[in-house]
């Protein structure tokens, strides 16, 4: 029953569903409006969707040049970010699908440069030593994918000058990235180069399965920093938090008290403590129907926001979502996550991001202001209140910029990290020429 | 001072005092009404008009209810000091089997608190009064207390309070002490009428704020002072400190007293004993009640105008004053500043669930202020511009910590470490009758914890405008609702209100019988003594380090 409501309601089941069906230009006109009126709200929403978009694109676009497939998917990027701006996830994926493109093209030209090179002379020796003391970081980040041990043998086994010039990053060593390589036997068959195309399509259906993942590979890491008998406290209802948590919970006891971050999203904060689906759809696509923390006999605590500087000397604990992680290592969340990551900063508690690295955006903003969203402000105080509504500014933010000075460590689905390495995996993950297109 | 801050209980309780007439006069009309009168002289402003003629009593219908309530129950006392023994073998059978049904009704230990003690030998409350108020809450009352949450019988009861066991918070352990009464059903019969309305009143949060529960405690007091009289065989200064303990445990049993009611009873106590015993009755009452009122005067009105005044010097053209929640001695020193022409902005933060900041900011707006509204989730966002920071205090601790309502200390952290940013002064406007000696490191130390349930998000029919269509506002709007929502058609609710939020009102409206699931509703937190910059006190502005000597000075006084 839950098939046939979900298909009425705007929102990203219903969007991925007549994508198939609708054309192109319709589909992307689709998305742009779900994004601006708000009806794809989470970021991991927001990213598969675009995912899935890009795939119809890319696969639409009947062209094996790779400069004209670049210059198609930067129109219909630029288009989905100029109708959301502060959703910096769909950006995040334009970027990584352009860097596919252009690793792809890049390959192909390489390729064909090494071949006609291998009849003269013999590989360049540097370029390949700066390789190779670059691969076991590489292979441990595969690895840890559990899909890295074919990648790795089936990867060109050099780069050449040229490439060390055109890109400084030895090894794209994002995860979706070493699938679309294609396999050596490249090098020994020398004909036309192979479509671009088809390994592009690989590498973003590589993305969608990642972002499929990428909070069970988050939940990997739970049993490292959750201990027996420890107090967590989270704020608002995140799918990663909440898999994080679970994840633990399957070996260890602990208490978690939870923020209900009043008033954007209470409801499904409360709805998630208790183990009732509140029948959002978009969580209804993520498989959410897991049993709560409560069921596995982890005791939740729920409290109002204004409790947490009270509870904090008492947490050990702070592990919080985002929606969004920047490249200087601060982030954007929910609001009150500002106020919760400096009470723990205050009572010297560490705080831990738990991130998918789609979340990651290659954007430095210089003015933090820019990336607040206002909502509505009848959440605050109810029409009810009409005749003080007209009387007095009524602020509802949703989100908070939390600076990296408050965040101890992320966790994302290649590790943790401190704060201040960020940045290297933004490299690692998005080509410089995408930052701004 | 008693402003009704949350609506909901005293619309609840409308319909309790509205089937009360009729049971109440069949038993005995003159001694039952007093108390219930008042608290429908507040609800429901006609039902007085019709009782006051039969019992020939004025008791003034617009007044403030601990008035009304108390100059009812002044003259109570006189009536039926013969009917008392007619009624006693009756009132003990009654009596014994209430307690019984009581302790089902009220579901924890707290509702049986001060056992009546049938051998006092004082003209007490009339022997019916205590049946009869009891019949009336066990049935008219049953509508108030949903909220808390406890209905069901005595076989509930146990089961129940089985998971209340589960459902507190380990850490705060202590805290839990007794429920809170439910009904004023087993209240002492020694307990003034006065007191019993006002303990109801500060129960529901009607009396709200540290120095209006003082005020309404003294002058509840007052009236528990005119209207006694000493029995025989022994002497004012000695039997009067025992009677106002007897209001003073019932008065804890409804909430637990705040610093300023301690310290305001302490003194009270301080002025009984110092009564000469061989002073006449009448001389003696005349004193204490001047006490009383020169203690409210000095000690909460002058003392906050003072505040004010000097506080308000504070704010200078073009600040952002950012305040939590809604503190009467912020808004004083806001308005008089407001009054002396300055032109600045205030940010109210509020928070869930008393939302006490809406009526400071309706009160600013009124007054012409420019005000900014904004809940926790804000604070970042609102500090961001501020210039200084206001906030009221329910008890400054002898270590100069703030210990005030919960989510202060959020405001005055953000105030102190501003990414980048200059710090934001911290001003805290405090009565030195808030002052206590007992110290605290953190929040869990002293604190009290109230309801859980209020956390649960009741029926606020906010969602109105989220309805697709105005028509379907009319109609049952269960339909639209399922269209909009996206919610699988198994929950029939043609409860508008229940409708509104879903199928079910709240995920959490069984949050007792699931287990692990705890929720806490603290009242207070403690905020460290280096985030605040300055304590302003009828007394001069302090730092927070000379809380404990002004503590000294002002007691040994």
């Amino acid at each position: 029953m839950p098939s046939t409501a979900l298909a009425l309601t705007p929102g990203l089941a219903s969007f991925l569903k007549s994508l198939k069906t609708n054309p192109i230009d319709t589909s992307i006109e689709n998305l742009v409006s779900l994004l601006k009126r708000r009806q794809i709200r989470h970021s991991r929403s927001c990213a598969t969707a675009t995912a899935y978009l890009l795939l119809r694109v890319v696969s639409a676009c009947r062209t094996s040049e790779s400069a004209k497939l670049i210059e198609r998917v930067q129109s219909v990027g630029r288009r989905l970010m100029a109708a959301q701006p502060r959703e910096m996830v769909v950006g995040n994926i334009v970027r990584r699908v352009l860097g596919l493109i252009r690793d792809e093209a890049e390959d192909d030209r390489e390729a064909e440069f090494a071949l006609s090179e291998a009849g003269s002379e013999s590989q360049p020796q540097t370029p390949r030593a700066f390789d190779d003391s670059s691969l076991p970081l590489d292979r441990d980040m595969l690895s840890l994918r559990g899909e890295g041990a074919e990648r790795s043998t089936s990867r060109p086994p050099l780069t050449s000058m040229f490439s060390l010039l055109s890109h400084p990053e030895p090894e794209h060593s994002l995860p979706s990235t070493p699938g679309t390589q294609s396999p050596n036997g490249r090098l020994f068959s020398p004909g036309q180069s192979k479509d671009v195309r088809a390994e592009v399509l690989e590498g973003i259906n590589e993305i969608i399965d990642e972002l499929g993942q990428v909070d069970d590979q988050i939940a990997a890491y739970a049993l490292d920093h959750i201990h027996s008998n420890e107090i967590i406290l989270t704020h608002t209802s995140s799918t990663t938090v909440q898999k994080f948590l679970l994840k633990a919970a399957a070996k260890r006891k602990f208490t978690v008290i939870i923020a209900e971050s009043f008033p954007n999203n209470h409801e499904a904060t409360h709805a998630t403590i208790s183990g009732t689906s509140l029948g959002d759809d978009e969580n209804l696509t993520f498989d959410s129907f897991q049993k709560p923390l409560i069921a596995h006999g982890i005791t939740v605590i729920l409290i109002p926001d204004s409790a947490v500087f009270a509870l904090m000397s008492r947490v050990n604990k702070v592990i919080l979502g985002t929606h969004s992680v920047l490249a200087n290592g601060g982030l954007v969340a929910s609001a009150g996550t500002r106020v919760i990551a400096r009470a723990a900063k205050v009572h010297q508690t560490p705080v831990v991001v738990v991130s998918g690295v789609y979340k990651l955006s290659p954007v430095y903003p210089f003015d933090f202001d820019s990336l607040i969203e206002y909502g509505d402000a009848s959440k605050v105080l109810p029409y009810e209140d009409g005749d003080l509504v007209d009387k007095i500014d009524v602020q509802n933010p949703i989100y908070d910029y939390v600076p990296a000075e408050l965040i101890d460590l992320y966790i994302t689905n290649l590790g943790g990290h401190a704060p201040s390495y960020l940045y290297r995996i933004v490299s690692d993950h998005y080509r410089k020429e995408d930052i701004s297109f | 001072m008693t402003d009704p801050v949350d609506s909901a209980p005293t619309s609840s309780q409308a319909n309790a005092p509205a089937q009360l007439p009729t049971q109440a006069a069949t038993e005995n009309p003159s001694t039952t009404l007093p108390i219930r009168e008042a608290k429908s002289a507040k609800d429901q402003g006609p039902a007085p008009s019709d009782k006051k003629p039969t019992k020939g009593k004025d008791a003034p219908a617009a007044a403030a209810p601990a008035d009304a309530a108390a100059a009812a129950g002044g003259e109570k006392p006189l009536t039926p000091a013969e009917l008392k023994k007619k009624a006693k073998a009756e009132k003990a059978a009654r009596r014994a089997k209430e307690k019984l049904e009581r302790d089902g009704g009220a579901g924890a230990a707290g509702g049986s608190a001060p056992g009546p003690g049938a051998g006092q030998p004082r003209p007490p409350a009339t022997p019916k009064k205590d049946a009869a108020a009891g019949g009336a809450a066990q049935k008219g009352s049953r509508a108030p207390p949903p909220r808390r949450g406890s209905q069901g019988g005595a076989g509930a009861a146990v089961e129940q309070k089985k998971k209340k066991e589960d459902k507190s918070v380990a850490v705060f352990g202590h805290l839990y002490g007794q429920q809170r009464r439910t009904t004023i059903a087993g209240a002492g019969k020694e307990v003034h009428p006065a007191v019993l309305a006002l303990g109801l009143q500060l129960r529901d949060y009607v009396v709200c704020g540290s120095s209006a529960r003082c005020v309404a405690t003294m002058l509840a007091f007052k009236r528990v002072v005119e209207s006694y009289t000493t029995p025989l065989g022994t002497s004012l200064p000695r039997h009067l400190t025992t009677h106002l303990s007897h209001q003073i445990t019932y008065l804890s049993t409804c909430r637990p007293l705040s610093i300023s009611q301690g310290n305001a009873i302490r003194a009270l106590k301080l002025a009984i004993a110092g009564i000469d015993p061989s002073m006449p009755e009448s001389a003696a009452k005349a004193t204490l009640c001047d006490f009383i009122d020169s203690f409210i005067r000095e000690k909460i009105t002058v003392a906050d105008q003072v505040i004010a005044a000097s506080a308000a010097q504070k704010i200078q053209d073009g600040d952002v004053i950012v305040t939590f929640a809604g503190s009467s001695i912020v808004k004083q020193t806001l308005l008089a500043a407001h009054k002396e022409g300055k032109q600045f902005r205030v940010s109210i933060i509020d928070s869930r669930p008393l939302f006490e900041g809406k009526n400071l900011a309706r009160a600013l707006a009124n007054a012409g202020l420019d005000v900014t509204y904004s809940l926790v989730h804000g604070i970042s966002h609102a500090i961001k511009d501020a210039t200084k920071v206001f906030l009221g205090a329910h008890a400054m601790t002898s270590n100069g910590r703030l210990y005030s309502r919960v989510g202060t200390a959020l405001v005055a952290m953000s105030a102190k470490e501003r990414a980048g940013g200059v710090e934001v002064p911290v001003i805290v406007c405090c009565e030195t009758v808030k002052f206590t000696d007992r110290v605290a490191l953190d929040s869990i130390v002293v604190n009290e914890i109230a309801d859980a349930n209020e956390l649960v998000p009741a029926d606020v029919p906010q969602q109105v405008t989220g309805l697709p269509d105005p028509a379907a506002f009319t109609a049952p709007p269960v339909d639209p609702k399922k269209a909009k929502g996206g919610k699988p058609a198994n929950a029939p609710t043609p409860d508008p209100v229940a409708s509104d939020r879903g199928p079910s009102p709240s995920p959490l409206a069984n949050w007792k019988e699931t287990h692990n699931l705890q929720l806490l509703n603290l009242m207070y937190d403690a905020t460290p003594a280096e985030y605040v910059d300055m304590v302003v006190t009828e007394l001069g502005s302090l730092p927070p380090s000379a809380v404990p000597i002004v503590h000294r000075m002002s007691t040994n006084m």
